[in-house]
């Protein structure tokens, strides 16, 4: 009994930091990079992805034992394809201007590497239980970087966090002088590898 | 029977069952969403309305009550100039319309570039506090260079001086056709002419820009020539005589 939480435990656990799909599978980094310019959009992407990697885990999961071989990948496909095309008419009827500053990058969930891998690593493998904690370990790995990267994006490229005011820019008259390269995608790239020698540093000295 | 999932016929069974569940599965969230686009698109439809009338919306009161109460919307048919009254004019489908070739003909001189032009069209007649008509609210589009550019233009009751005008919804290049949403561009058709003397459409978008005192110009954007001429057009067009024209001409008539 203990001996199988422990287990589930380290399936949650680990994506998180030991295993982070984005920073040590280097999975997922094309809309890290896209969406992380602000905490808003890097928090919506995230339950986005959270929704999808969820229930198409537990989908395939569930029916795993009726999935065809030669056909599996396309079976996964069609279950994430369809859960994407309820999230994007979800977020368009609550959160219209919202989804149409993350326009096509709601859509390109379905290419993320992270819910693919998942769904052909883990959930064609295991019951439905566990492949859902394993999404929810894995979404919150992505969401720890992406959340991580924008906040400092955001705190240095605008001076605002969630949109407030943090440090007045001096635009507004105040003293900071925005950053303006922490808009751009680029310096998600900088920030991501500083991000994944922490953790290697950090996994190093654990042993 | 146990299910043989790798034989040729239990992939198949298996594949149709999968896109059956998934298809159900996006259609039964569509139609649960409907109902809430549909009183989106309302009050979008509300808002824009309101908003071409130059009707202050950044109030207390909500704006859907004051549509309720200042705005009266009508559906005209475009050719005889007559109000119809027997449909619901608020969810009226002005696009289904224009694609249905029933509801809809190919206009004889398609300035626009719109291809088909519903035969019906949902006009909106807007008053001020004391009941007194404050401006009429028409809907145009017409091609830009990418792509529909639709929008609204509120007449003045002369029906020849321009209230306002808004676009709401176009596909020009950003950075440079995307001017038509500001509203320092929008601003500059205020209080100008539509028709000139003799009754003709004689509104211009000028290229080099409209020179002062021009009662019919506004000034072009640099580099964007197909936006402005598509704006020109389309106004052409819609207050032409297979536009407003005839229903304008009733108007006027009515309330002289």
């Amino acid at each position: 009994m203990s001996k199988s939480m422990t287990a589930t435990r380290e399936l949650l656990t680990s994506p998180i930091f030991a295993n982070n799909p984005v920073a040590m599978q280097v999975l997922g980094v094309c809309s890290a990079l896209a969406v992380s310019n602000s905490m808003q959009t890097a928090l919506v992407m995230t339950l986005a992805v959270t929704f999808v990697l969820v229930f198409s885990n537990l989908i395939i999961s569930t029916i795993r034992n009726f999935i065809p071989n030669s056909v599996r990948i396309i079976a996964q496909m069609t279950v994430i394809a369809s859960l994407v095309i309820i999230v994007d008419m979800i977020l368009q009827d609550i959160a219209y201007e919202l989804s149409r500053q993350l326009s096509v990058f709601v859509g390109l969930i379905i290419t993320n590497c992270i819910i693919m891998g998942r769904a052909e690593a883990f959930a064609m493998k295991m019951p439905p239980h566990l492949a859902v904690v394993d999404a929810l370990g894995n979404a919150i790995g992505y969401g720890v970087i992406l959340l991580g990267v924008a906040f400092v994006r955001e705190l240095l490229g605008s001076g605002t966090l969630f949109g407030h005011e943090i440090f007045t820019t001096i635009e507004n008259g105040g003293w900071y002088l925005a950053n303006e390269m922490f808009k751009l995608p680029p310096s998600a790239f900088f920030l991501i590898g500083l991000m994944i020698w922490t953790i290697n540093v950090a996994q190093r000295k654990r042993g | 029977m146990a299910f043989k999932k790798d034989t040729v016929v239990g992939t198949m069974i298996f594949t149709i069952i999968l896109c059956l569940s998934c298809s159900f599965m996006i259609t039964g969230t569509a139609e649960i969403l409907k109902e809430r686009k549909l009183a989106k698109k309302r009050d979008e439809l509300k808002r824009y309305v309101l908003m071409a009338a130059d009707v202050d919306i950044s109030g207390e009161q909500d704006f859907r009550q004051i549509f309720a109460k200042s705005v009266t919307p009508l559906l005209v048919e475009l050719d005889t100039g007559e109000v119809d009254t027997s449909s619901d004019v608020l969810d009226f489908d002005e696009r289904m319309a224009a694609i249905n070739p029933e509801t809809s003909s190919k206009p004889k001189k398609d300035t626009a570039k719109i291809k088909s032009r519903a035969d019906k069209a949902r006009v909106f007649k807007v008053f001020n506090d004391n009941g007194e008509l404050r401006a009429v609210v028409l809907p145009i589009y017409g091609k830009g260079l990418w792509s529909m550019i639709y929008g609204y233009v509120a007449v003045k009751p002369n029906f020849n001086t321009i209230e306002n005008v808004v676009f709401y919804e176009h596909g020009e290049t950003p950075g440079i056709g995307d001017f038509l949403n500001d509203t320092a561009w929008t601003d500059t058709f205020k209080g100008k002419q539509l028709f000139n003397e003799q009754g003709k459409v004689a509104f211009k978008v000028v290229k080099g820009g409209a020179k002062p005192g021009d009662l019919h110009g506004v000034d072009a954007i640099s580099g964007a020539t197909m936006t402005g001429r598509g704006v020109q057009r389309a106004i052409e067009f819609w207050f032409g005589n297979e536009g407003f024209e005839t229903f304008l001409n009733k108007l006027k008539a009515s309330e002289v």
